[in-house]
């Protein structure tokens, strides 16, 4: 199994220093560009109060605010879409592309092939959001003389972190769509309705009153792109509860993968029916 | 102990309505070379995709050495060589390190350094990438792959497929080695001599269903006689028209008879016209093979 992993992790380093280095740049260009329209940022709080910047969850009222409208608020959205494509791309899109088939062909169960995969792309989404936590934070150290600011490197290094359960959970929901669905192809299109649907619905339930009821349905309503959460850390509920949707899809992608008919593509009440 | 490395008992599998395979009850004998015959679509590569466990049958069940496909699938597995009809391999790594990987995440105590030398006998150049690879040295890695735990049933899904004629005779090669070593073989192929000349059983399967097991040369001897009489006296065009008989040839000398059923009244009536010389030309398994398609003479034999 730990070969199994290995081997995984191994076909995704490029990819996670790619996607880790291309995603520090938002940190580093945001924080670092801070300082230079400091004083230009209280200008724009009547154009952060237009219901399209608070359906974005954009608030830029001082540098906290800033770091979490652009920083906090943005890599996790694009950390998701890296969590999409890996989480549809293991199994379906191996299976799309064929690879799947030899490898279930090897004299390993299935569940640990959707094991190792899982582990895998979770530890893809940490370093990722490792890499990126720390060009923030190195960032965050050549401006700080210039910045009035009770953040510290450490916060913004631990509030890109703390995104992980909410890219995982994405990544979960992904793999089991691609355990479910017929093909890489479908799993992505549902997997991306799920992230955009979550990220606006998420925004839009605080300003709408009649969403505030299906609220917790959003994946981002478990992930605080704030000032406040970036002094304080994530809630430990919201992180729990992103955790348990990450076990209950990996769950279902064990029970699906478990019972799919490799190279078929077909959804689960599609095969294996007797035609009369 | 069973006698069978492969045993499918109803074994059917529908693709949504549409069928794959249909009451498969297939047995391959421990140390046959079994060729798997039948046109493209008829289900070859689901049946083999279903002993590897890679699809679950609709019904049935499949057993390798005894064992459930589906229930032991890691210990049946753990004996089986396998190459996919379609291959993809891993484009971005080279053969070198695809082998070893492969190797590695077998259950196997073969000799670690075997793939090296397949792939010397093969003459694969294993420090390329394999996106480099034309079709036919992609085809040699999965060969490589397939034989490389040197194990008890190999499952060759048209083995020489893209493969020039001196590689097709090497794997070949491979194939009678390890069956020698004690290996079964079970492969599919379009290439009817091939199965001839290596395979000592084949099954064919026809739209799904498995129509005639049979020893090769069972198959080629019992199936019909293809006979050349010579006469002293042409017989007239009508002499051996019959059910069961085909006359395909006619010159001066004589005429070809392919005889179904009824062989003594065919010499009898042949004998009424003199016979001066008999032939019995031999059938090839590609020609029984397009009877079965051909002329529809696929009774269930199995």
């Amino acid at each position: 199994m730990l070969r199994l992993l290995l081997q995984e992790l191994r076909f995704r380093i490029n990819g996670i220093i790619g996607w880790g280095l291309g995603l520090s740049f938002f940190p580093v260009v945001y924080v670092g560009m801070y300082p230079s329209f400091a004083e230009q940022m209280e200008s724009f709080q009547e154009l952060m109060d237009l219901a399209i910047y608070q359906a974005m969850g954009i608030s830029m009222a001082g540098f906290e605010g800033f770091i979490a409208s652009t920083v906090t608020n943005l890599v996790p959205v694009i950390l998701c879409i890296y969590a999409v494509i890996n989480g549809t791309g293991t199994l379906a899109g191996e299976e799309d592309d064929g690879r799947l088939e030899l490898i279930v062909s090897l004299p390993i169960p299935r569940w640990q092939i959707v094991a190792v995969k899982a582990v895998a792309l979770g530890i893809a989404l940490f370093i990722i959001l490792v890499i990126v936590g720390a060009g923030a934070a190195l960032t965050m150290e050549m401006i700080t003389i210039s910045v009035e600011t009770r953040v510290t490197s450490l916060d913004v290094f631990l509030s890109l972190l703390a995104a992980w359960p909410l890219a995982m959970a994405v990544g979960m929901i992904s793999l089991f769509l691609g355990a479910f669905s017929p093909n890489r192809r479908t799993a992505s299109a549902i997997a991306t309705v799920v992230v955009l649907v979550s990220y606006l619905g998420s925004n839009l339930s605080g300003m709408i009153s009649s969403l505030e009821k299906i609220e917790k349905l959003f994946l981002f309503h478990y992930y605080e792109a704030t000032a406040q959460a970036l002094e304080m850390g994530q809630q430990t509920d919201n992180m729990i509860a992103l955790l348990v949707i990450s076990l209950v899809a990996f769950g279902l992608a064990l029970v699906f993968f478990q019972r799919r008919s490799i190279t078929v593509g077909a959804w689960p009440w599609q095969r294996g029916v007797i035609s009369k | 102990m069973t006698d069978y490395a492969i045993e499918t008992k109803g074994l059917s599998l529908y693709y949504g309505r549409h069928r794959g395979i249909l009451d498969v009850d297939l047995r391959v004998e421990k140390g046959d070379i079994f060729g798997f015959l039948g046109p493209n679509g008829a289900g070859k590569t689901t049946t083999q995709r279903v002993l590897m466990d890679i699809i679950r049958p609709t019904a049935g069940a499949a057993y390798i050495f005894g064992k459930d496909c589906q229930k032991e699938g890691v210990a049946t597995r753990e004996r089986i060589g396998y190459l996919p009809g379609e291959l993809s391999l891993y484009n971005d790594m080279k053969a070198r390190q695809f082998f070893k990987m492969f190797f590695s995440l077998q259950k196997s105590n073969t000799d670690p350094g075997h793939w090296q030398k397949l792939a010397d006998r093969l003459e694969l150049d294993t420090s390329r990438k394999i996106r480099e690879y034309s079709s036919g040295n992609k085809q040699k890695v999965g060969i490589v792959i397939a034989f490389m735990n040197k194990p008890d049933l190999l499952i060759l899904d048209e083995p020489t497929s893209g493969l020039d004629p001196l590689v097709k005779q090497t794997v070949m090669e491979l194939v009678r080695e390890a069956n020698q070593a004690g290996a079964t073989v079970f492969f599919s192929s379009h290439i009817l001599s091939e199965v001839q000349a290596v395979c000592n059983r084949v099954g064919i399967i026809r739209e799904g269903q498995l129509v005639a097991t049979e020893r090769v040369e069972d198959l080629t001897t019992q199936h019909f006689k293809r006979i050349r009489f010579n006469f002293a006296k042409m017989p007239p065009g009508d002499a051996f028209t019959q059910d069961g008989v085909i006359e395909t040839g006619r010159d001066e000398g004589g005429i070809t008879l392919e005889v179904y059923t009824h062989l003594d009244r065919v010499m009898e009536q042949a004998t009424s016209f003199g016979i001066t010389d008999i032939e019995t030309i031999p059938v090839s398994l590609e020609e029984i093979f397009l009877a079965y398609y051909g002329k529809g003479n696929g009774g269930n034999n199995a």
